[in-house]
């Protein structure tokens, strides 16, 4: 048997940004409403820094995402909150 | 590194009585008798007469008029797939095995024992005292396409690189702080992609999850595992579902952790049937079975968590049928009441029926109370605990070791989520 495995991963999610960095659409899904955005930073300590900004946002279905910016990489991805 | 053994046609080498058997022979798999009309495993000469595996029996006459159909034999196949596993499970080898005739291992733990890659690889072979083809790379994928790319007296080792420091975050789709860039000594995933992106799309077919893809993604013009791996997540995901997701991960050289079985022994007991081959006389066969089980020293008191039930049938040919009990049993009232429902399966009579347990449970001895205790009663949550640890186990002999797992919190304040909870092996 395997051993530990880290939950709630982040997985990749393709994002268009609207002024200042706003989430205008995630995975092709419209996003109607952003509800709270914040940052965090940690190990800047380290010679690999973490730098997220995340958005809590809602879909134009209804549906409520967590993505966020990884600001070390470009990239976003979506996850829990 | 993943080691991959692969037996080629190793069902149809145990039903036709041996390798040689098969040379310039088109031969195939008959339909099992009362199933769907499509032939098993094929010949390399009825290959190339364009048969395949699962092709219509109509068909695959109509391709290869000279096809000789053999009688599936699942109980040989089973038997001596065991043996093989046996063997390799003695070079100290934790298997995966997906099917018969091709099983994986990790070989880390392995280098020092049999003194490196090439010193394993030599071991297994040596163990297994017949022509099989080895591979190994960094993911049981890219050792499965070695393992085929391979003749037999050859093995392929398709070497891992590993990332350095943050350079593998900063590639990868991993974002930093994640699981990943926390332990770089994995391998990253280059090597392996980068051997499989040449290779063939048909690979995809020795993968049950994947197999389905192999006809559409050929329609659709996509050849290699490199141009699956070029398409992007979404269209793959939107058009294949999660198949196409699990198929490009392959392609892209990242795979899951191995699912090792178990070994343990196996206690079997079995009957030449003559007039008894059917009917309630075959479910009094089976009866005595069982009680000739339970009465084995070997047994030592336990309980038996599940069984496989297997006949040789009087017009040819075997059968086999799995049983993971409800629950962990020694009573052999219950025991038949769970099995003979099982007979009705076979496609014909039977000349000979063989019971064995696969699986064991606790010692017996557990009885119930005769009258309902306090539910707070620390005797009433010891009984709620122990059927909690029964329901674990049965789900892992059905589903697998990973079927049960726990969610712990490790750092439930921490602001990074995937920090907060990890998945533990759940106490059995």
């Amino acid at each position: 048997m395997s051993g530990s495995r880290l939950l709630n991963l982040p997985r990749p999610a393709r994002v268009r940004m609207g002024p200042g960095g706003v989430p205008r659409t995630v995975d092709g899904r419209q996003i109607e409403q952003v509800r709270e955005s914040w940052l965090i930073e940690d190990r800047w300590w380290t010679g690999r820094p973490l730098r997220r900004r995340y958005w809590e946002i809602m879909s134009a279905q209804g549906r409520n995402l967590v993505v966020f910016h990884d600001l070390c990489s470009g990239e976003w991805f979506s996850q829990a909150g | 590194m993943v080691v991959c053994v692969h037996l080629p046609r190793f069902e149809l080498t145990v039903a036709a009585g041996g390798a040689e058997a098969l040379a310039g022979h088109a031969l195939a798999i008959a339909p099992a008798p009362g199933g769907e009309a499509r032939v098993g495993e094929v010949s390399g000469a009825a290959e190339a007469q364009g048969v395949t595996r699962g092709m219509a029996l109509g068909e695959a006459l109509a391709r290869c008029p000279r096809l000789r159909l053999v009688a599936g034999d699942p109980l040989g196949v089973a038997q001596e797939w065991g043996r093989a596993a046996r063997a390799l499970e003695g070079i100290g080898a934790a298997l995966e095995l997906p099917r018969a005739g091709l099983a994986y291992f990790e070989s880390d733990g392995l280098l020092g024992l049999h003194g490196g890659e090439e010193g394993v690889v030599a071991a297994a072979r040596q163990a297994l005292r017949r022509p099989v083809r080895v591979g190994a790379g960094p993911t049981r994928f890219c050792a499965l396409a070695a393992a085929l790319e391979v003749r037999s007296r050859r093995a392929r080792i398709v070497a891992p690189s590993f990332a350095q420091g943050g350079a593998f975050a900063a590639r990868g789709s991993v974002p930093h702080g994640s699981a990943r860039d926390a332990h770089s000594t994995q391998p990253d995933h280059r090597a392996a992609r980068r051997y499989l992106a040449s290779r063939p799309v048909t690979l995809l077919g020795f993968r049950a999850e994947t197999a389905a893809l192999v006809e559409p993604l050929a329609r659709l013009g996509i050849d290699t595992l490199g141009e699956l791996a070029a398409l992007g997540r979404d269209a793959v995901a939107d058009r294949f579902g999660a198949p196409g997701v699990l198929a490009r991960r392959l392609a892209r050289g990242e795979d899951d952790p191995l699912r090792t079985h178990i070994a343990e022994e196996r206690l079997r007991e079995s009957l030449e049937l003559e007039e008894a081959n059917s009917g309630p006389a075959l479910e009094r066969v089976l009866g005595v079975l069982v009680d000739r089980l339970l009465a084995r020293p070997e047994r030592r008191g336990r309980t038996l968590r599940a069984l496989t039930l297997s006949a040789r049938l009087v017009e040819g040919g075997t059968w086999r049928e799995r049983v993971v009990l409800r629950e962990a049993l020694s009573d052999p009232r219950r025991m038949r009441l769970a099995l003979a429902p099982r007979l009705a399966l076979l496609p014909a009579p039977a000349a000979y029926l063989r019971l064995e347990a696969e699986r064991f449970g606790p010692p017996e001895g557990a009885q119930g109370a005769l009258f309902d205790p306090d539910p707070t009663s620390p005797a009433r949550r010891e009984e709620h605990r122990g059927r909690l640890r029964e329901a674990v186990a049965q789900v892992r002999a059905a589903a697998g070791p990973e079927a049960a797992l726990r969610a712990v919190c490790v750092d439930p304040d921490s602001r990074v989520p995937e920090r907060r909870v990890v998945f533990t092996p759940f106490p059995g």
